[in-house]
């Protein structure tokens, strides 16, 4: 403590006011998000009820389709800053970043926010209605809510809800400055915690897991506060740039700012799901409604691994010495949590979320190996890079599984126990074999985009020495691969048990889902050229 | 002005916070201890605002005020629903999702 | 990898040692003290002896008090201008200097809050049934 000397008058710092500027341009995706939430509210105010839906489906379509138009702008008109150091601005007076990995990242998300949308409005599995309850405030069981249900009443405040989130998504992973990264991580949490409890069937499980959800969110996010603190008490300030400044001019270990990591790793490794801050994520993902699900696992793992990978390369890259053994140990137990456990799932969303794990451990191994600089000119990547193209591929093939989770039924709603799911492939071929497809993808299987993905990440963190992470990371591959296959088997070269699962026709809205997923994983397996490109494309991140 | 005992007392806080939420059953109480440790971190922010002499952890507590307001109105919509369902808010309670 | 640089990886994780022989015994120490614990004390657990201890009466009814639902839709109203007063105070001592933008951004700024109260008011919350 005795570097801490208070300064006589707090006042003569504050000096005089100076007017902030915005820049509005190079923000526009996320204005644009937050207007269609808001837009989102007011229509809930004031549109009557049968044409609710409509209108708020258009808006939030629309909407995203905008901010994506708008993020294309940006991405071009991003400027070089010289000497290899990235493309584009600190905007807003320091506090958001827009670089080349945050428009890469905001792209991703809207894209895979847009497919979401699709899912969160299909009406025709329930019959007429979407998958959300009717009216959260009814108790389960009571007349309330029969009658809710009876009168067809639905709760399209989900679509606000979701675009709240997806602004908290877009702020996340730009935030230069760690107040607004806290604030953006509680954008993106609180609406996901509301939406978690929304499921029209099963509505216990539902609200279960966004009670689970919340507690360990608010525990964790006061965990990333503090370490705010400490990091600020240590740096004197909340921006990243002179937070990178004044670890490089330390030396030797200061218990502020090594608290302080660790307490903001706690934070953000909570939210990517990595061990041992996972134990929230398998029943969180099957409690919720499933399309609530395939959007959080994928966008806040996206959103959630852009902001892990600034504030570690950029506010505390000099001092990648003291964190790179904590991320190590973190890396090897989150994917042997993920693929062991997931072996003993019985319940299909449970695997899936056992497996998001393991590919969060997978996406650490890229981060930890900290493969900095790329040669030109040949097929190195960055260990940005590599995880950059990871989280598209993932995003991608997440949604599309959760999707095909949707159309399996049976009388009771979504048919999640693996059980149901025996003989699949007689049933319905078609609907088992593009599940299939996705489960082989995140196996890694060659010609998919999860082997590409892997290759990128696995040889970036090669490269960058990380070689022992490696070699558990492919060993523990495999183990991976034995649970996806057994479900494949299970579909195939297993009888039907009773009368057997149902695959209930979805509307286009569903089917798109599916289709874009199927076509992604395919074509990022086959031809990952042009992605890999636009990842490395966008450079590193400016400070 | 010392820092010392103002960050002592904030460490204090988190920590009884960060025991309440581990060793405490009713999802009220466990809220509470959340909100203490955010008082806690903003402790430490004014503290460690006044020791760097600008007003940035000031600022960043103000924020954190909001954000603790919001998650408020989140969490107790998220626990009366349950409580309604159950009559209860024991988090022992809710226990259908496992393994 | 040139042999120096790993002679000082070697001595830059043998600073860890400490660490990790202060985290096993912290371990250790837990499970000493609870073992220990467990092993000498006796246990007749009675169904009085785990209800919830107040000032040793017998704990009456629930913890919980019924207040009406209206209350908290107040309060979370309450809260939406309580924000509001946070963010408009410092801004009030500087606004003259800044000119009418700052009007129309800090204006932006309440109806976001605005948006908010409609949403509540066309819900029917502000009506006292």
């Amino acid at each position: 403590m005795t570097t801490l000397a208070v300064s006589p008058l707090l006042s003569e710092s504050v000096g005089d006011f100076t007017k902030p500027s915005i820049e509005y341009f190079d923000l526009s995706p996320l204005l644009i998000i937050i207007g269609v939430a808001l837009a989102g509210v007011i229509v809930e105010a004031f549109v009557p009820r049968r044409l609710r839906y409509v209108v708020q489906t258009l808006v939030a379509v629309v909407g995203t389709i905008a901010a994506l138009v708008m993020t294309v702008f940006v991405a071009l008109g991003l400027e070089p800053r010289g000497d290899n150091a990235g493309f584009g601005a600190i905007a807003a007076e320091g506090a958001i970043a827009v670089d080349g990995p945050t428009v890469f990242l905001w792209g991703t998300i809207l894209v895979l926010t847009l497919i979401s949308v699709f899912l969160f409005a299909e009406r025709h599995l329930e019959g007429g209605v979407t998958a959300f309850a009717g009216q959260a405030a009814a108790l389960p069981g009571t007349e309330a809510e029969r009658e809710a249900s009876t009168k067809g009443l639905e709760h399209t405040e989900v679509f606000p809800l979701m675009m709240f989130a997806v602004a908290g998504m877009l702020l996340f992973p730009a935030s230069n400055d760690l107040i607004t990264m806290f604030v953006a991580l509680e954008i993106l949490s609180l609406p996901l915690y509301l939406l978690c409890g929304l499921a029209r069937r099963r509505r216990l499980l539902s609200q279960e897991a966004a009670l689970k959800y919340f507690m360990l969110g608010a525990f964790s996010s006061g965990f990333f506060l503090y370490g705010i603190a400490l990091v600020y008490g240590y740096a004197g300030s909340m921006n990243l740039g002179d937070i990178a400044e004044a670890v490089s001019g330390t030396i030797g270990a200061d218990p502020l700012l090594l608290g302080g990591i660790g307490l903001l790793a706690v934070g953000l490794l909570f939210k990517v799901g990595a061990a041992p801050f996972h134990a929230w994520t398998p029943d969180v993902y099957q409690g919720a409604p499933t399309a609530v699900t395939a959007f959080m696992a994928a966008c806040t793992k996206v959103a959630a691994f852009g902001a892990l990978l600034r504030l570690f390369y950029v506010g505390f890259g000099a001092a990648r010495w003291d964190w790179t053994p904590m991320i190590w140990v973190v890396a090897i137990l989150t994917m042997a949590t993920g693929c062991v456990l997931a072996l003993t799932q019985s319940d299909i969303k449970r695997m899936l979320a056992y497996s998001s794990i393991a590919h969060a451990g997978f996406i650490l191994t890229g981060f930890v190996g900290l493969n900095a600089v790329a040669t030109p000119g040949t097929a190195e990547l960055t260990s940005l890079q590599a995880v950059l193209f990871y989280l598209v591929t993932y995003g991608f093939m997440t949604i599309g599984a959760f999707a095909v989770v949707t159309v399996v039924r049976d009388s009771s709603g979504e048919a999640t126990h693996l059980s149901r799911w025996s003989g699949l492939g007689k049933e319905s071929p078609f609907v088992a074999g593009v599940f299939a497809f996705f489960l082989l993808g995140m196996a890694g299987i060659p010609l998919t985009s999860g082997f590409t993905g892997k290759w990128a990440v696995f040889t970036s963190a090669w490269q960058g020495g990380a070689w022992p992470l490696v070699v558990v990371a492919a060993l523990l591959s495999a183990v991976a691969a034995f649970f996806y296959i057994r479900v494949i088997v299970l579909m195939y070269f297993s009888d039907p048990v009773g009368e057997g699962p149902t695959v209930v026709m979805p509307s286009v809205l569903t089917t798109i889902v599916i289709a874009v997923g199927f076509a992604a994983t395919v074509a990022l397996g086959v031809v990952p050229g042009p992605v890999l490109d636009l990842a490395a494309h966008a450079g590193q991140f400016v400070r | 002005m010392d820092p010392t005992p103002f960050i002592g007392l904030s460490a204090i806080l988190f920590t009884i916070g960060c025991i309440g939420v581990l060793v405490r059953r009713n999802a009220i109480v466990i809220f509470m201890c959340v909100e203490l440790m955010l008082n806690a971190s903003n402790l430490a922010l004014v503290t460690f605002a006044r020791v760097h002499g600008n007003l940035d952890g000031q600022v960043a507590a103000f924020f954190v005020m909001v954000v603790a307001a919001a998650e408020v109105v989140v969490g107790l919509a998220i626990i009366m629903t349950i409580f309604r369902t159950r009559r209860s808010a024991s988090v022992d309670d809710a226990s259908l999702l496992k393994y | 990898m040139a042999g120096s640089s790993t002679t000082l990886q070697t001595a830059y994780f043998g600073s860890y040692v400490p660490l990790l022989a202060i985290i096993v015994v912290g371990v250790l120490l837990v499970f000493a003290m609870f073992g220990g614990n467990a092993l000498l004390r006796p246990s007749h657990a009675t169904p009085e002896k785990l209800l919830t201890y107040e000032c040793g009466v017998d704990p009456v009814g629930e913890g919980w008090a019924q207040t009406h639902v209206r209350y908290y839709v107040y309060a979370y109203l309450y809260v939406v201008f309580a924000v509001d007063a946070v963010f408009l105070f410092p801004w009030a001592t500087v606004f003259a200097g800044l000119g009418w933008v700052s009007v129309a951004e800090m204006g932006v700024f309440i109806g976001f809050i605005a948006v908010g109260l409609v949403y509540a008011w066309r819900k029917g919350v502000l009506t006292w049934t």
